[in-house]
């Protein structure tokens, strides 16, 4: 480290400083020479020597000493403005002058190369301990790897490049390593080298000497997690204490980098395994959400293939309905195990239009009212409420669910009730029935429950409501949310659940052309 | 004479059993498991063995039913039905807005296919013969020719605009109309994008047509899709 960093300012005085002391002490002589004697002019030449050298370089000073003491003879000592030496006393003084001023320097700048080694080490010392806290609060250290190129930088004044790997096992060639700084071709080539090889290279180092610049490893525990190129370091005299340095800022790095991928692979696992158990879950409760339906449909075709000659036609058609009805039900289900897999893919797109309330709500119960217990539902909408933005299909699909769920699990002669209302800036989908409601443990985890891991859940809700609800309700959520809104539960006064879903309503911007009377 | 139907579907077990079903209604069904195989029919076929109905399962192992429909419509006005699954939503909207009559949605009964097949036979073409004038549905009794809307024997007065719009419905009466149809036909072809304007002139035709707006009766709704005002003969 050749120059200590120091305010921008401060060179310039620092290099001002020594011509200015030698300055006031030749002024001091020229003033005093009339009145003091030969001795005491040198003293205060000393003096003035001794002080410049507190901020010379020691070459400079021994030389600026030198040509003080010259000068000094040539303006003070007999004869006067000659640089001839008449007395044996003069030059003995002269020449003591001299050997005292290079002493006085040298011990100076000794002291002063004392202070500059201690202050290095304590900057240093300073810059791991400040770098150390920034990579224990970094969540992704490898987004700090400009952070290290800027304290690597910060140490060797010199062009600084890192490479950092973004995986555990992933080559230092793959398109994904991160470089911070330029690189070109051979220096990215001969950082993959040091990645591989963990171990330092160039100048000084015993591996590649040849080298002009310095290729350090970031190494975590057993694992070199990136490189950092330090350039011209070939010519740098204090190397053999600066690289330990810069060696130690990058293995904080590394071993930063091999404890967040370490983290982030356990999550990773956990993760997996989670989803994993998720969809073992949901696929147990597929499957026996479609035995039901194929058991009756297997018994009922069965009989009419086996048994046609003995059943009348009553019988007959009676099969054939079950078949029907049950084919229905499976394909409901298979409409919403499909619905459910599209909307929790990530970025889902929805068909969204605007949407009359009333023509969504007219066409399901179209459909419901073709089912015998269909005739229990009591529809009302709004008047004049307002244009939706969504998917027809969806939010029809979502009314179907929870008339269907509602029609299930509530006393045949029951009435279901189907409303849509505006509530402050959302309109209000709500189906509800006076079945024996859902215990309040529940009315969160009826949503959910089959795409839970927890297979005694699941169990425990079947008991409390009879059949499964099926991907049913998760589907109708997940239709919710997906149009920004919400669907909730509610136990109501009398008894029976209201299922409510808010969807956000927006200002419809077009309108249609005014047109007169006909 | 019985009626042709051409039926273009590649899962066999679906194909037999609605050639099977169709048969016993007494139309004559020449079924094809892929476009090529349909395609070749076509092509020998004469007037008098040529299909007068096309059933177009979409997504066939050798191509598009996109495809296919232009090559339908060149060949005369034979009418298409798409029979579409649940994911095709975009497509079946497409092949509707290009030409295709009517469509329906994997699993259906067998009732519903009948019921389209027979509109679609009925609106058979059209092009050729005056369009639908006239409707008359319940207490419903409309006469397109005399501009008059009767509902329970008492006039009821619609704006040009509602009056185009129930009008462009009657003469596909029966048949799904896409919104899309709707808009370019009464609103013009710049408009296709409103949906809201039919949203809200729909609203009004109900209110002022239908017993109960909320369980409409006559102008029904397509999620999605469009609109269909029923059938006079069911």
């Amino acid at each position: 480290m050749s120059t200590p960093p120091n305010t921008p300012a401060a060179p310039r005085w620092h290099s001002a400083r020594p011509w200015f002391t030698w300055l006031v002490g030749w002024a001091l002589m020229l003033a005093l020479a009339p009145r003091l004697d030969l001795a005491n002019l040198a003293m205060v030449l000393m003096l003035t020597s001794a002080v410049a050298s507190l901020w010379l370089p020691g070459g400079i000073s021994a030389g600026a000493s030198a040509v003080a003491v010259i000068a000094f003879n040539w303006a003070f000592v007999p004869p006067r403005f000659t640089l001839t030496v008449d007395l044996h006393q003069h030059a003995l003084l002269l020449l003591a002058m001299l050997v005292v001023n290079w002493i006085i320097s040298g011990l100076v700048i000794r002291q002063r190369q004392l202070a500059d080694a201690a202050r290095q080490v304590a900057e240093r010392e300073m810059r791991l301990r400040t770098w150390g806290d920034t990579l224990r609060d970094a969540v992704d250290p490898a987004a700090h790897a400009s952070a290290l190129h800027a304290a690597l930088a910060d140490a060797t004044q010199a062009p600084v490049a890192v490479a950092v790997l973004r995986g555990l096992g992933a080559q230092p060639e793959d398109d994904s390593t991160l470089h911070v700084g330029p690189v070109n071709d051979e220096q990215r080539a001969g950082l993959a080298v040091c990645i591989r090889d963990g171990r330092a290279m160039g100048s000084g180092t015993g591996r590649y000497d040849e080298l002009p610049d310095w290729y350090l490893p970031l190494r975590g525990r057993g694992v070199t997690l990136g490189a950092a190129l330090v350039c011209g370091m070939g010519t740098e005299r204090n190397g053999l204490e600066l690289r330990p340095h810069l060696q130690a800022l990058c293995d904080q790095m590394g071993s930063a980098l091999h404890r967040s991928l370490i983290t982030a692979q356990e999550l990773q696992a956990r993760e997996q395994a989670q989803l994993q158990a998720t969809r073992n879950a949901l696929l147990a409760a597929i499957s026996h959400d479609y035995r039901t339906p194929l058991a009756t449909i297997m018994g009922a075709a069965s009989a009419l293939h086996d048994q046609a000659d003995k059943l009348d036609a009553g019988q007959r058609r009676r099969l054939a309905g079950g078949i029907v009805e049950e084919a229905e039900r499976l394909s409901r289900l298979t409409d919403n195990t499909l619905q459910l897999a599209r909307l929790d893919a990530p970025a889902v797109q929805l068909r969204c239009d605007w949407e009359s309330a009333e023509e969504i709500v007219g066409a399901v119960l179209r459909r419901a009212r073709r089912r015998p217990e269909g005739a229990r539902i009591k529809a009302w909408i709004e008047p004049a409420m307002p244009l939706l933005w969504c998917d027809a299909l969806l939010v029809s699909q979502l009314l179907e669910n929870l008339l269907d769920n509602a029609l299930k699990y509530s006393p045949a002669e029951s009435a279901v009730s189907l409303q849509v209302r505006r509530q402050s800036s959302e309109a209000l989908l709500s189906v509800c029935d006076r079945g024996p409601g859902i215990a309040p443990a529940w009315h969160e985890r009826v949503f959910e429950v089959f795409q839970r891991g927890d297979e005694s859940l699941r169990d425990r809700n079947l008991d409390a409501r009879g059949q499964g609800a099926g991907v049913g309700l998760a589907v109708c959520r997940a239709i919710a949310r997906a149009h920004g809104g919400e669907l909730r539960l509610r136990a109501r006064a009398h008894g029976g659940s209201c299922f409510e879903c808010a969807l956000p309503l927006r200002e419809l911007q077009d309108a249609p052309p005014e047109e007169g009377p006909p | 004479m019985n009626q042709r139907i051409l039926l273009i579907e590649d899962d066999r077990e679906l194909r037999a059993a609605l050639k099977e079903a169709l048969s016993v209604e007494g139309y004559a069904v020449q079924t094809s498991a892929s476009l090529a195989d349909a395609r070749a029919l076509l092509q020998h076929a004469d007037r008098h063995t040529a299909p007068e109905l096309v059933l177009l399962d979409l997504g066939l192992p050798d191509g598009d039913g996109e495809t296919f429909l232009p090559e339908l419509r060149r060949a005369g006005g034979t009418p298409v039905i798409v029979i579409s699954a649940r994911e095709a939503e975009g497509q079946k909207i497409r092949l509707l807005d290009e030409g295709a009559d009517d469509y329906l949605v994997k699993p259906f009964g067998i009732g519903e296919l009948l019921a389209r097949m027979r509109v679609a036979l009925r609106h058979r073409g059209q092009h050729n013969r005056p369009a639908v004038l006239s409707y008359r549905h319940g207490a419903l009794d409309i006469d397109l020719a005399a501009h008059r809307v009767r509902r329970h024997g008492n006039e009821v007065h619609l704006t040009p605009t509602e009056f185009k719009l129930l009008a462009r419905l009657v003469r596909q009466t029966g048949q799904v109309v896409t919104h899309r149809q709707l808009l370019a036909d009464v609103w013009g072809a710049e408009h296709t994008e409103q949906t809201q304007y039919l949203r809200l002139y729909m609203g009004q035709l109900r209110a002022k047509l239908e017993d109960d707006s909320a369980e409409p009766q006559y102008l029904l709704t397509e999620p999605g899709v469009g609109y269909r005002i029923a059938d006079t003969e069911t």
